[in-house]
């Protein structure tokens, strides 16, 4: 796999306080890349050194393998800001043409039209800015960045303050731009539920420092506490739970309902467990490791790095 | 070149589109311009005009007054009706900011942004001044005296003049990108009455005769100092001040 975005080991210090504590991760070709992290964890000015408005103090960074302060580079990067940065006086078409022209494209018509009827917003497209909802500008902000056919989108915190229906489009949006259109996205976001539905990474940040970082299904395997699920189509006598729980290999935890949760030891496999119930003619629906969700990975780590 | 062009451009029709602004603007501008014009005509020229020989040397200081007060009032009053909202608006609603992560230059931006509130200023107070001058001839000198105007009075306000507000609109900028809007603005609302007082009353004491080139080089000298503020300042323009400055 190509990589899209490096950085490495990236400092940044503004006034006395250090932002950024060296931090190094890799933005791969095809990647929805989640950015996660608490308010004044260093989001916004990593998004910042990565679109070339903030420089790093120290650090190797690189966008498709350029320096980000090369024009050329800047080019290849579509971006949402914080702010949406979009005019209010003008039409949504006129904000787009103005955007095409700046990156020098004379004829984008065509591909104006056709971002504004993927964002659903052909109807609208002579209404100025300023009528529009939250919902709407963050789509048209999210048309603009997509107008010179960027290769990379980065996109600070794009469904902040929009409705539950709109944030639905805009990850739908999100996931068609990186899917039909071939893009790499580097999403940040304090949506937990939205990074664990649309990303395949993912990088937490907390106080300038990455804390965890990698694809998003092995880091939930992994911190999902090697717990196992077993689904089983009726009830179990009270005597084969009995016996359940005294083998302890087995780490038979509790029964809910018709679900059997186990925790078992180093060495036994989720093949063991089923074995021995199938020998014991109970017929298994579902078998699983248990995962752990985004949300409590994220607890956990924000927990360990809570200052005693 | 072409891309601070496409700023200006888009940067005027937005002004523009303020339209309570620009009405204001229009409003004040030509209020205070009659104000003068009137007060001049009624008070000074009028009275000179009534006199069997009038002294032609006063009735030219009198015009050039006239000229150089309204190309004065019609850049002034743009600078300061358009400059501070158009810079704290574009800012706080991070139009700047995202300008900046386009492949425009922060020169560009910064002089596209300087020209968009001076060119449509310098159009209305050269307006206004060549209709000022056309409207005073025809009705008080041209019937007795001809038509009057010294090369002086024309370069000062017609040039130099508009050339001391470019260098303002570009320090204003320079300071609202860099720091505060309103430091800026705060610029620019001291220097209109202040640099029209000092130059009217230097005019009046017979200590510098609008007429002649010291005046011409005087304004030439305040542009000056201008571009001079403005040459030492410009190495604080960067992508990074700018972002942090909001």
């Amino acid at each position: 796999m190509n990589s899209v975005i490096s950085i490495e080991n990236v400092k940044k210090t503004l006034g006395n306080r250090e932002i950024l504590k060296g931090i190094s991760f890799t933005v791969e070709m095809g990647d929805i890349f989640g950015y996660l992290g608490p308010n004044g964890a260093g989001k916004t000015t990593t998004i910042r050194i990565l679109l070339g408005l903030l420089q790093a103090n120290s650090g190797k960074l690189d966008i498709l393998g350029q320096d980000i302060n090369l024009s050329e580079t800047r080019r290849k990067i579509g971006f949402v800001l914080d702010s949406d940065g979009l005019y209010e006086n003008m039409t949504a078409e006129e904000n787009l043409v103005y955007y095409s022209q700046i990156y020098g494209l004379s004829k984008a018509g065509e591909r104006i039209d056709k971002l504004l009827s993927m964002m659903d917003l052909e109807d609208r497209s002579k209404d100025r800015v300023g009528t529009y909802s939250r919902g709407m500008r963050q789509r048209l902000a999210l048309a603009r960045a997509m107008v010179h056919n960027p290769e990379v989108l980065v996109l600070d915190e794009p469904t902040a303050g929009v409705d539950p229906s709109g944030q639905i489009e805009m990850r739908q949006l999100m996931l068609d731009i990186a899917h039909k259109e071939n893009k790499t996205i580097f999403l940040s976001s304090h949506n937990l539920d939205e990074v664990q539905r649309i990303c395949n990474r993912i990088a937490l940040i907390d106080r300038g420092e990455i804390k965890l970082y990698g694809e998003l299904e092995n880091l939930r395997l992994k911190m999902g506490s090697g717990g196992i699920v077993i689904e089983i189509t009726q009830d179990i006598p009270e005597s084969l739970l009995a016996e359940l729980k005294s083998l302890s290999h087995l780490g038979m935890k509790g029964k809910k309902e018709r679900t059997l949760i186990f925790s078992p030891r180093e060495g036994t496999e989720i093949s063991d467990i089923i074995s021995f119930l199938a020998g014991r003619g109970v017929k298994i629906e579902e078998a699983a490791k248990k995962e752990a969700s985004l949300e409590e990975m994220y607890t956990a780590i924000l927990k360990e790095a809570e200052p005693s | 070149m072409r891309d601070t062009g496409l700023v200006i451009i888009t940067s005027i029709k937005n002004n523009l589109r303020l339209k309570i602004v620009l009405i204001v603007y229009i409003a004040v501008t030509i209020i205070c311009v009659l104000g003068i014009v009137i007060a001049f005509c009624l008070f000074l020229i009028a009275p000179e005009m009534n006199v069997e020989l009038p002294d032609r040397s006063k009735l030219e200081l009198y015009l050039g007054l006239i000229m150089y007060s309204t190309c004065f009032l019609g850049l002034g009053v743009n600078l300061n009706a358009f400059a501070f909202q158009s810079m704290t608006r574009e800012k706080s609603r991070g139009n700047i900011e995202s300008l900046l992560a386009t492949p425009l230059k922060v020169k560009d931006i910064w002089i596209a942004k300087s020209l968009a509130i001076f060119v449509p200023g310098l159009v209305l107070g050269e307006v206004l001044t060549f209709i000022v001058l056309v409207a005073v001839n025809y009705i008080y000198f041209v019937p007795r005296i001809g038509f009057l105007l010294t090369p002086w009075i024309a370069v000062s306000s017609f040039l130099v003049a508009p050339l001391i507000y470019f260098c303002l609109s570009l320090l204003f900028h320079l300071i609202g990108l860099t720091g505060k809007p309103a430091t800026g603005n705060v610029i620019v609302q001291v220097f209109l009455p202040v640099i029209i007082n000092l130059m009217i009353n230097l005019m009046l004491h017979g200590i510098l005769d609008a007429t002649s080139w010291p005046f011409t080089l005087a304004n030439i000298g305040i542009a000056a100092v201008i571009a001079i503020t403005v040459i030492f300042l410009r190495p604080r323009l960067t992508r990074e001040r700018i972002v942090l400055s909001r």
